[in-house]
């Protein structure tokens, strides 16, 4: 260590170490040009020129590359060093007049005009770049010539192979001198190439080190092999040495596991098509066409233009944007994508309407479609809204390409109106709704597994094991299984987990290891001794905030007894001197200011814990996300932000206390309500992981809607399948099934419901950990088209009754017609019924079968038969189905002639009515649920405003409810067909198993709690919990007064809000901490 | 009204004589003009207490707080809906009242009043009808009740009690066409300074007596948020900060379940019109919500409600 | 405009507002440094009495986030 004097201050450096890099520690600025930490200094700018004093006499060094030495005396700044640099830079001002950093520092200096005779070059010659390239290993520039011509060139100033177009020169380039077009015009003999962010669909850059998006897991860089410049070159290595914790390693080799493994589930996903290949598009060739993927970049907040809506040629605010729908999907010329991607019509909806959003509603937004396909749950209402609220055009239209507007970048297209008029229309961008495929990677994978594919490619499955493929014990889940939205994805991939764990079920907890106990210390009692850790992050908050200066602060603060400063708080070894810390101080309450608590508190938490603490007595603060990232060019202000978060969170932790979890035992058994075919897959699903079933069903037998099925889509006969699982349900040991029973009394909650049962046979409780409601629908029973009044009207049900029991009818069937959308899509209903579709083609289709020459006809509004459906579809219109599109408006009427039935339908090409005599006529009645209000209130769940049952979660949570221990499937969720039932089914069995196999849950200590002495009965807390936590005492000195069920609380502190009497309080956010917050602010 | 208050009388003594209800509670003549007050009997033999006429402007609510046993009581259309309130909130269930209800014509303010005679001291105010007959030291006026009804019963559109076991007469005509809030949009387009000074003028007055919180059926809290100290929302002086902080607290606590019977304003002994703060939430409520409080039995206030499917995008 | 500055107090709900104010220090966007983020578990736990005591302890506005 060596000791000097740095502006009369006495300062230490390690010897080698140069004047410069030890003054910037000290936090003395030295001006510099051509200095860079990771390359060997070169003094070539002289602008860091500082004055020495060796004990006898002064003299000018450049502080970058002088070596410091015991006892010298260092002034930077004095009086003749500054008169010095003045001169240097008017040298410098004077070779390159407008260089900005040059006018900068001449305006620091003094330096107006210099003196003398102005140059025209932005090159001081300083050799980063050329340095730099070394340094990265291409070598690829120097400087050549000499005196005047000096200047910075390759080899006879030819472009070269050698020059990587890496853009390192670049981007150590002070002056601007060099820029990549500099690199690609003068120097590369290659292209230069910017890395394309895989995330942002090639709109944005990333560098060559990368976390390949924010929420990325684990959030940590990797090196891209392939453009990393060290493994061209062998060089470079300078992120090695600017990680602060040494952790890259560039020798690292890829590694073969070899895992053994019992069962396998395949979600590979899919690939977005592209639409290069349909060319008329000019997707390729015209920047303002761009793909649905690359358009959500556009709108995504974290997106290539932070959700400023522009177009790419121009970054102009579009006017009009148009989006064309079945781009790679039903299509046979340009892609061989004969199948329906089922998400795209919605998708494109939602991009219209928050593209409308973000521009405000004079956008133009039009979708050009064939079928408008919203079978989704609540995906009608959507549409409806987009069409009405929002204003969104739907032109019913296949375009066939997109022109360039000759002089702009406008868009034109031309197509045709469905009343048949040419348009022509021009657009400032248009999106192309791409569908779903399956990468030829994934079918090489499937070959190697042998999994047999579907035409489309997709991995095929039957639809009563809809996640099973051909092998055994290999799964499969999402879009690989067909395309699909992410409801159903999550439901698969619960489903799949579900027959994994079913055939697993016997190893079921032999791996797990039992977590050392540590005690924890009682703190009752103990005056607060509050630790402080303050972390750097390596440099994310210590470049910015004075993290030694915050630390300082928080030691005199109120409680605090021990503060440290961390260069990673959430290292290993950091964590375990923390808890060596903890002990020695015996601190009570921690305070970490570091990151975010959302990802980081429960590894400080557990530092507590093996520190003796209660988890809760910790309180981190963000100084990082919410302070040094977002405030880089402030940093007295990030610091003064950081001590007030420290200060706040100082001010809470003084106040926090230990929190218990409450325990809780799981009941081990399981009640499904409903036998249909949701419920008992789930029941079947639930005894195969070893549970024990208690399945309800009201009526007196088992099968539900399905026993009135003939066929599923792909062609099996569900009478065989519905047999077969109703003899597994009956035959199973674990499944108690009460037939003809209906709920009278639920009590209880997760874990411990008591569920009271009535049947002919008597009353009867039973226990149960956990619920699955599977209580399905009825089919509508219309009121029009003649239904009840002519015998020749029949609903799809109906339909399929005749053919199973091989009505010899319908062999004289000659002309059959099929009205769809009777009951759905209706302004009482505005729902899509979903499967009504794909039944009534598979019915037509087995009509065509009984007899090929019989006439049918299909008088539909939009047809949905998504996915791989679209199949059944082609074939229909093969078989020579005729297909008659009609609008709510108007509807076809029917009458009732001797001859037969009149139908009478407006055809939309010809624009005249069309009468067809029909010998049947089979309505495609909707699906409706049972709006069970008496057993929503028994489990406290919520029903939409059709009667179908709410999930806790649209998306991410579609098989249960927010209420814990209640699961949810089938038909009561919303209509679907048999293959999505069962995968439902055994989804909330999935879920429903998480709770049981866990047999206690602890839950948080976060959670409400009333204080009876001030409650004053109101009843707000009851009335408002969306999880029916709070519930009034019902006996001893409190009766009537309000308590908190701290198992069903989810501490939202809603409740503690809405109390007027301040009689409840939320743990852990308490309101005394919070207030202490606000006056410490 | 002389025959209300007979039907009172009656009903009251053949209640409590017969042991309906083992109180009855109803108002009482005061000993000041005007000043009639709240008053609780369990002997029949005291009826005659009982009295009905145009300044019984207290709230009688405010004494079913989690009152036990069969009790009587009169009320017209504010007070049944602030009964209703209160069976909505658990402080008194329907089986333990009996409600006699009255169809009101208004309260008079009493302040009004003593303006109108040029704030001289007033000796006895007789009802006759339509009009009050003010009697003092040397003069004798008569005013027009419709001069001086409080503030909040010019614009009642509930005159007549939601809910009651017998009636004393045929429902009153309910007014239409007032216009409730024109004060409350007045304040609402005023620049947020001019609003800052209207309010901060409003209560300078106050002396932090509480009266307005006593008065009101809403506060019956076991511990006010005003004498809570951990934490402590209010300071205690009558700092205008602090001021203000009860004021628009106490309104807040009041959001959705004030009936606007004007008892507040009524007791307020330095006359600060403190329903300006709670009207702005009623219009908010009846705005966003379509609710008043205290209309009907079975449906949970609006404030005190949570559907996933709320039909209001804005909560969802 | 003189160079006054406004205090902030904010209220960000733990599973949205917070994670966003998360996601912008992850996206490096900058804004100015003039609020003091209190984190709560959903907005539905703000109590009027909280806006009026920050504004009390001379916050000059209350951002509430949820």
């Amino acid at each position: 260590m060596i000791t000097f004097k740095l502006n009369g201050k006495t300062v230490q450096g390690d010897g080698g170490e140069y004047i410069l890099p030890v003054a910037q520690r000290n936090g003395v600025e030295i001006p510099t040009l051509c200095h860079h930490k990771v390359l060997e200094p070169a003094g070539m700018c002289r602008l860091c020129t500082v004055e020495l004093f060796d004990g006898r006499r002064s003299r000018f060094v450049t502080s970058c590359n002088y070596p410091i030495w015991e006892g010298m005396e260092v002034k930077t700044d004095s009086a003749r060093v500054r008169q010095g640099r003045k001169l240097i830079v008017e040298m410098l001002l004077a070779r390159c007049p407008d260089v900005p950093v040059l006018k900068r520092l001449g305006t620091e200096y003094g330096v107006e005009e210099p003196r003398f005779k102005k140059g025209d070059d932005d090159c001081i010659l300083c050799g980063l770049c050329t340095r730099i390239c070394e340094r990265v290993g291409a070598s690829a520039i120097s400087l050549t010539g000499r005196g005047l011509e000096m200047e910075v060139s390759t080899p006879f100033g030819e472009k070269t192979d050698v020059c990587l177009a890496c853009g390192a020169c670049a981007s150590v380039c002070p002056t601007g001198h060099i820029n990549m077009d500099v690199v690609r015009e003068k120097h590369a003999a290659h292209e230069v190439e910017l890395i394309a962010s895989e995330y942002d669909m090639g709109l944005k850059g990333r560098k060559p080190i990368y976390i390949p998006y924010a929420q990325a897991i684990p959030n940590t860089p990797a090196i891209d092999r392939s453009k990393c410049v060290h493994f061209k070159t062998g060089g470079c290595k300078i992120c090695e040495e600017a990680c602060g914790v040494k952790a890259i390693d560039h020798t690292q080799q890829d590694e073969i596991l070899e895992l053994n493994v019992g069962a396998v589930v395949l979600a590979p996903g899919f690939k977005p098509f592209d639409p290069s290949k349909y060319v008329t598009y000019q997707y390729s060739k015209h920047p303002n066409v761009m793909t649905s993927m690359e358009f959500e970049r556009i709108l995504s907040a974290s997106g290539p233009t932070m959700g400023h809506l522009v177009r790419m040629s121009d970054h102009k605010e579009p006017k009009k944007i148009a989006w064309l729908q079945c781009v790679g999907s039903r299509d046979m010329n340009r892609c061989d994508h004969p199948y329906c991607s089922s998400v795209c019509c919605m998708y494109a909806i939602k991009e219209a309407s928050i593209a409308k959003e973000h521009a405000g509603s004079d956008l133009d937004c039009a979708i050009f479609f064939m079928d408008m396909r919203t079978h989704g749950k609540d995906f009608e209402r959507y549409y409806d809204a987009a069409r009405e609220k929002h204003g969104v055009r739907f032109i019913r239209s296949r375009v066939h390409s997109i022109e360039p507007n000759a002089g702009g970048d406008d868009l034109v297209l031309r197509y045709a109106t469905e009343k048949g008029e040419q348009v022509e229309e021009t657009f400032d961008m248009v999106v192309l709704s791409i569908g779903l495929e399956i990468s030829e990677e994934i079918k090489g994978l499937a070959e190697k597994l042998g999994i047999n594919l579907t035409e489309g490619g997709f991995c095929n499955t039957s639809s009563f094991t809809p996640v099973a493929t051909n092998k055994e014990g290999i799964y499969v889940c999402g879009a690989f299984q067909g395309p699909k939205d992410i409801p159903q994805s999550v439901i698969e991939a619960s489903s799949a987990a579900a027959e994994a764990g079913a055939l697993l079920s016997e190893a079921r907890n032999t791996l797990t290891r039992a977590k050392e106990d540590i005690k924890e210390r009682d703190i009752r009692g103990e005056r607060p001794r509050i630790g402080v850790f303050v972390c750097h992050c390596g440099i994310n908050i210590g470049s910015i905030v004075d993290v030694k200066g915050v630390r300082d602060y928080a030691k005199t603060l109120p409680y605090v007894e021990y503060v440290a400063d961390n260069l990673y708080s959430c290292s290993q070894d950091t964590q375990d001197a923390m808890t060596q810390v903890i002990k020695a101080n015996d601190l009570n309450r921690i305070v970490v200011a570091a990151c975010t608590p959302k990802t980081h508190e429960p590894l400080f938490q557990e530092t507590l814990v093996n520190a003796g603490l209660n988890r809760y007595l910790f309180e981190m603060t963000n100084i990082r996300n919410q302070d040094s990232w977002v405030h880089k060019d402030e940093p007295e202000k990030a610091t003064e932000k950081a001590k007030d978060l420290v200060r706040m969170a100082v001010a809470k932790a003084a106040l926090i206390e230990s929190l218990q979890e409450a325990q809780l035992s799981v009941n081990q058994k399981a009640m499904v309500i409903g036998g249909g075919i949701s419920g008992m897959t789930a029941a079947r699903s639930l005894s195969r992981q070893g549970y024990q079933v208690c399945l309800v069903e009201r009526s007196g037998e088992l099968g539900g809607q399905a026993l009135n099925l003939f066929q599923t889509w792909k062609g099996e006969k569900v009478g065989a399948e519905l047999d077969a699982l109703i003899r597994s349900v009956k035959s199973d040991s674990r499944i108690d099934l009460r037939l003809g029973s209906e709920i009278e009394n639920v009590e209880g909650f997760v874990g411990s419901f008591k569920t009271s049962l009535s049947s002919k046979s008597g009353k009867d409780t039973v226990e149960h950990g956990v619920t699955v409601i599977a209580t399905g629908a009825s089919e509508y029973k219309p009121t029009e088209y003649l239904y009840g009044k002519d015998p020749r009207v029949v609903t799809h049900l109906e339909l399929d009754r005749k053919f199973k029991d091989d009505d010899p009818a319908l062999k004289d069937v000659k002309t059959a017609v099929f009205i769809q959308c009777v009951g759905s899509r209706e302004p009482e209903r505005p729902y899509c019924s979903r499967v009504c579709c794909t039944h009534s083609i598979e019915s037509a289709l087995h009509i065509k079968e009984i007899n090929p020459d019989a006439s049918v006809y299909v008088l539909y509004r939009d047809i949905r038969t998504y996915g791989e459906r679209e199949y059944l579809y082609r074939k229909a219109r093969a078989k020579g189905v005729i297909f008659v599109r009609f609008a709510l408006d108007k509807k076809p009427c029917v009458s009732a002639t001797p001859e037969g039935l009149s139908v009478v339908v407006e055809d939309h090409i010809l624009g005249r009515d069309i009468a067809i005599r029909a010998d049947m006529l089979a309505l495609a009645s909707a699906i409706v649920p049972y709006k069970d209000e008496k057993l929503a209130q028994f489990f406290k769940v919520p029903m939409n405003e059709d009667g179908f049952f709410v999930e806790a979660h649209a998306k991410l949570g579609p098989s249960e409810f927010s209420t814990d221990g209640v699961f949810l499937c089938g038909l009561a969720h919303y209509p679907k067909p048999i293959d999505e039932s069962v995968a439902h089914a055994q989804a909330a069995s999935s879920r429903a198993v998480r709770l049981l196999a866990r047999k206690n849950i602890s839950v948080s200590g976060t959670v409400a709690q009333t204080n009876p002495l001030y409650c004053s009965s109101c009843g707000i807390c009851v009335s408002i919990c969306p999880y029916s936590a709070p519930h009034f005492i019902e006996k001893g000195p409190f009766t009537g007064r309000a308590e908190i069920n701290p198992v069903l609380c989810k501490g939202c502190g809603l409740c503690v809000a809405s109390c007027r009497s301040g009689a409840i309080n939320l743990k852990g956010f308490g309101t005394d901490q919070i207030m202490a917050m606000i006056n410490e602010m | 009204m002389l025959e209300y208050t007979k039907k009172i009388q009656e009903i009251a003594g053949r209640l409590l004589s017969e042991g309906k209800v083992e109180v009855f509670i109803g108002y009482a003549k005061g000993t000041v003009p005007m000043m009639n007050h709240p008053v609780v009997i369990r002997d029949s033999a005291k009826a005659e207490t009982l009295v009905w006429d145009s300044h019984c402007g207290l709230n009688l609510c405010n004494y079913l707080t989690k009152m036990k046993g069969k009790i009587g009581i009169v009320a017209n259309g504010c007070n049944s809906r602030n009964i209703v309130t209160h069976i909505l909130e658990n402080q008194i269930t329907r089986e333990q009242l009996y409600i006699v209800g009255i169809p009101c014509e208004g309260m008079v303010d009493h302040r009004a009043v003593k303006r109108a005679v040029g704030n001289r001291e007033l000796e006895e105010v007789i009802e006759e009808g339509d009009t009050l007959v003010v009697k003092g030291r040397g003069f004798r006026e008569i005013i027009k009740k419709t001069d001086v009804l409080q503030r909040n019963c010019a614009v009642c559109t509930h005159r007549n009690p939601v809910i009651y076991d017998e009636m004393l007469g045929p429902p009153v005509e309910e007014q239409t066409g007032v216009d409730q809030f024109k004060d409350v949009r007045m304040i609402e387009e005023m620049t947020p300074e001019k609003k800052w000074g209207f309010f901060t003028r409003t209560i300078a007055k106050c002396i932090r007596c509480y009266a307005c919180r006593n008065a009101c059926p809403l506060c019956y809290c076991p511990t006010c948020f005003v004498d809570e100290s951990r934490p402590q929302w209010v300071g205690k002086s009558n700092d205008p900060t602090d001021t203000m902080t009860f004021h628009i607290l106490r309104a807040y606590h009041c959001a959705g379940r004030c009936t606007d019977c004007g008892a507040c304003e009524r007791v307020c002994p330095v006359g600060i019109p403190v329903r300006q703060f709670t009207k702005k939430l009623n219009k908010d409520a009846l705005e966003f919500f379509s609710w008043e409080a205290g209309l009907a039995i079975d449906q949970r206030p609006a404030l005190d409600t949570y559907k996933p499917n709320d039909y209001n995008e804005f909560i969802r | 405009m003189n160079d006054w500055q406004p205090k902030i107090t904010t209220f960000l709900c733990h599973w949205c507002s917070y994670g966003a104010a998360d996601l912008a220090g992850v996206s490096r966007f900058q804004y100015p440094p003039n609020f003091r983020i209190i984190r709560v578990p959903c907005s539905g736990r703000i109590s009027p009495k909280f806006i009026l005591a920050a504004l009390r302890h001379g916050a000059d506005a209350v951002w509430v986030s949820g």
